[in-house]
């Protein structure tokens, strides 16, 4: 058991910048204490572990930042980035001044979902307050970060209610239309927040909400499914992640009783509806060749194909989860382009 | 259709401050892109740090899952920000905790631990938890009122501007303007209340001769403080915090003593009296010296709450000795008024009062020193085992009046609504009247009159760094007392947070105040080293 936790390290540690390795081995380190072999979690340990940033209005590196909250019943709070052309603060009364006000182009209004694995980070989390301020500037684009409810609190579908919640209040948002009188809405995520964009959007497609959904943005998105694929088992232990602590996730979020062939997991498998015929955004899916899970993720870029959907996927052969937390890698970099890329295509 | 939430100010963070830590500049050896993940680890450690961390992988692999989980329970861990110290922390605690035998099977964490302070806490709720109203939807709002609500908040911001400006016949009129759209403003809009507040002070400044605050006497200001203190989970969770460092600290020793900085009614004690009375080895002997305004008619209100801690303090068998020190301001007392014993633990506890000593930024030190450097100069000298100082979060002590308006009204708008989940009355009321003052003594009063100077607790670490302090840690035990408690007692949307060794309590992601701990160097620590200095007698 040593010996191969010795060749995990050895390889883990090759592939990424020793400052990722810290960053991503002390998570792993933190998670292994909070997830509990009965399944609760140690939610206590997790928020006084977790590094939070606080909003600010003072713009920084040009954007600047305020929390809403969308649905006080829940609690249900996002976080708003919004560029700036200056360094000065804005007047408290216009945070939420007209989008197209200040810019004559379209302006993409990028919805986010934090990943985590449903359990850990919250729209205050350090590393995705960073992650949204970069989205600001590569799109121009304002970012709403979501701080939906977590897992194993709060299970299927409570992610996806707060997300369908958010994604019509910015809808109803005047100030977020652009000179078209519309407001141009993405979804996007990293893995479970990856896996909660796909379900919001379907959500919005299947309703008579007439709520379009331009384009999703899938980083790593978490799927699964009750087969052992073969990467999971090729990779098991190897790069930061094992099916052990996947299957834990799954088991904190999915209902009591479901297995991981519930569509929430597994939205092209056996007891999923077909997407043949639905109105679906576009998609970029962006798989690391050293996560685990790609087999699912690729099963998801087929299942679009397959359904007559447009998807985009980009495979990062040396990459490992959480590549693009810090801006060090040559996968980082070229994500940022394809990402600012398909945004600039649509809007 | 769902009513949405359109408190016109946004659950507030100040435009002007520099309080995240991505904004202060670290120093150059700190890896940049960790610091940006919220993680302090200078480049040069981070071989060493992730040695650690492959021996803390191999050492989880070999433990039983069960002891990884009540190490996570059970152990007590501080600032994980320090990722250096975190990972030999942890290291430390797992190695010691392997060398145990098995542990018995974890409880769940609500009864864990119980300790006194908790029971004591849950004993002065006098009235049932505030717990949060489900069922008062707040009335959906028609786009009239949102409107209004905007048209305050620009209308406030015009104002200030032109107080800004010295404009003031502009800014009398555009206040007159303002009280005739607050009457037209339903109560139930969220903004009304802090806005009427802000309108208030603004009126005080440029009507008022020579501006001012809110007149009332020592006696209505501890009214209103106490349903302050009933009202929200603000003071509750600065008293317990500090009770629980104050408690740690006394570890050990026999003869302790507290300085209470603020006596009011005392409110913050008979915890801590419960707590030590059930210490395993028996309380210690316990002084308390309480530092309060004079009272004006002959009582001696300090008398009168020291005579009832005692009262207390004797039904649970602690020896205890009160002492009442009266005077209007803190700078007016001297050291040798407490009368501290060398012998003694001495704990200084400052809820909310340092600030008053500070001046207006920018003044020339040497022409007016602040009474604050001399204040910290003599808790220094009374060597005390720690310093609990909890403090508003947030820098309303600006030069330019109008970056103080606009940040103080960000953080009176969040902290009023955070009111507004109490469903306590008169408690509310009160409470709200307590923050009234406090804002109105920042926007119009300048000067001497000025006490709420609020700075963040950035500052007061260098402030205190500076004064010779160092930081004792809040550890996870804190945090989760501290959470566990707000969880059960207050309506939610309330957030404690970590904060590099200190304890923060929000309202929803916005931190509102920020308990620290400290302790002083000895003021001998330049004695050379080839001298033993032996039961106080230099060999």
């Amino acid at each position: 058991m040593a010996r191969s936790n010795e060749v995990s390290i050895n390889e883990s540690k090759m592939v990424v910048p020793l400052n990722t390795w810290v960053l991503i081995s002390n998570f792993k380190l933190a998670y292994n204490l909070l997830r509990r072999p009965d399944g609760t979690f140690n939610r206590h340990l997790a928020e006084f572990l977790d590094r939070k940033v606080a909003a600010n209005a003072n713009p920084v590196d040009r954007v600047f930042s305020f929390d809403v909250i969308v649905d006080r019943a829940t609690n249900l709070l996002c976080r708003i980035y919004r560029p700036s052309d200056t360094d000065d603060p804005p007047n408290v009364a216009d945070l939420e001044k007209p989008v197209k006000s200040e810019s004559s182009h379209t302006v993409p209004v990028i919805v986010f979902f934090h990943g985590g694995s449903f359990a850990h980070s919250s729209a205050n989390s350090a590393i995705y307050d960073t992650l949204c301020r970069r989205l600001v500037g590569l799109c121009k684009a304002v970012v709403v970060s979501v701080n939906y409810r977590r897992a194993p609190e709060h299970r299927y579908p409570c992610a996806y209610d707060d997300g369908w919640t958010v994604l019509n209040w910015v809808k109803s948002r005047t100030w977020l239309e652009s000179k078209d009188s519309k407001v141009h809405i993405f979804l996007a995520g990293d893995s479970s927040g990856g896996n909660i964009a796909h379900h919001v959007a379907l959500k919005a497609a299947e309703s008579e909400s007439g709520i379009e959904v331009l384009g999703n943005i899938l980083l790593n998105p978490m799927f699964g499914g009750e087969l052992r694929t073969e990467s999971e088992k090729r990779l098991d232990g190897k790069y930061f992640v094992s099916v052990q602590d996947r299957d834990w996730y799954w088991r904190a979020f999915l209902p009591d009783g479901a297995d991981r062939d519930h569509p929430a997991c597994n939205p092209f498998g056996p007891k999923a509806a077909s997407l043949v015929g639905v109105k679906f955004p576009k998609s970029l899916v962006v798989v690391a060749g050293l996560d685990l899970v790609q087999d699912w993720q690729m099963a998801y870029v087929e299942g679009l194909k397959e359904a007559g959907q447009q998807v985009k996927d980009l495979y990062l052969e040396k990459a490992t989860i959480g590549f693009y937390l810090l801006p060090n890698n040559a996968h980082f970099h070229t994500v940022m382009d394809e990402i600012k890329k398909f945004v600039g295509s649509i809007c | 259709m769902v009513p949405y939430d359109t408190a016109a100010i946004p659950i507030a963070n100040p435009p002007a401050s520099s309080s995240s830590s991505t904004t202060i500049s670290k120093p150059p050896e700190i890896d940049g892109l960790l610091a940006g993940a919220g993680y302090k680890v200078r480049s040069s450690d981070l071989r060493h740090v992730a040695q650690r961390l492959e021996r803390l992988e191999t050492a989880m692999l070999n433990s039983p899952s069960q002891h990884l989980s009540l190490l996570a329970s059970d152990a007590v861990l501080y600032n994980p920000s320090d990722l250096s110290t975190w990972v030999d922390s942890l290291l430390s605690e797992l190695n010691q905790s392997q060398s145990l035998p098995s542990l018995p099977s974890d409880l769940s964490d609500l009864i864990s631990n119980p300790t006194a302070l908790d029971a004591s806490w849950m004993d002065q709720q006098l009235s049932p938890p505030t717990a949060a109203i489900p069922n008062q939807q707040p009335s959906q709002l028609t786009v009239v009122e949102e409107d209004s609500g905007i048209r305050l908040v620009h209308m406030l911001m015009t104002c200030a501007e032109y107080v800004q400006r010295g404009d003031l016949s502009l800014a009398g009129s555009l206040i007159q303007d303002m009280q005739s759209l607050l009457t037209r403003v339903n109560t139930g809009c969220g903004i009304r209340k802090v806005a009427g507040c802000f309108i208030d002070a603004l009126s005080r400044r440029v009507f008022a001769a020579g501006g001012g605050g809110i007149p009332g006497s020592a006696y209505e200001t501890e009214i209103l403080y106490h349903h302050f203190y009933e009202a929200c989970p603000y003071l509750k969770f600065a008293h317990f915090t500090a009770n629980q460092a104050i408690l740690e600290a006394f570890d050990g020793h026999d003869c302790v003593h507290v300085v209470d900085f603020n006596l009011m009614h005392g409110l913050q004690w008979p915890a801590l009296i419960q707590a030590l009375a059930l210490r395993p080895g028996g309380p210690p002997t316990l002084r308390l010296t309480g530092i309060g305004p004079p009272s004006p008619d002959g009582r001696d209100s300090l008398r009168e709450i020291g005579l009832r801690l005692a009262e207390l303090a004797r039904s649970v068998n602690v020896r205890f000795a009160f002492r009442g020190v009266a005077a209007s301001r803190l700078e007016d007392v001297k050291p040798w008024m407490l009368q501290v014993n060398p012998k003694e633990a001495v704990a200084v506890n400052s809820i909310m009062q340092l600030h008053k000593l500070l001046v207006g930024p920018g003044l020339d030190p040497a022409h007016r020193p602040a009474p604050i450097e001399a204040v910290l100069g003599w808790i220094r000298s009374l060597n005390p085992k720690i310093v609990t100082v909890v403090e508003h979060e947030a820098d309303h002590n600006q030069p330019v009046f109008l970056d103080r308006f606009t940040e103080s009204l960000y953080y009176y708008s969040t902290m009023f609504d955070s009111l507004d989940a109490c469903a306590l009355q008169p408690e509310k009321a009160l409470a709200e009247m307590y923050i009234q003052r406090e804002i109105c003594n920042v926007v119009s009063c300048e000067g001497s009159a000025r006490l709420e100077r609020h700075e963040p607790l950035a500052r007061w670490r260098e402030r205190l760094g500076r004064a010779g302090f160092r930081p004792l840690h809040l550890g996870s035990n804190a945090f989760k007392q501290a959470s566990m408690l707000l969880t059960l007692f207050s309506a939610e949307g309330y957030c404690v947070e970590e904060n590099e060794g200190c304890l923060t309590l929000g309202w929803h992601s916005r931190p509102l105040i920020a308990a620290s701990a400290w302790h002083a160097l000895p003021e001998t620590a330049a004695v050379s080293p080839d001298v033993a200095v032996v039961g106080g007698a230099v060999m």
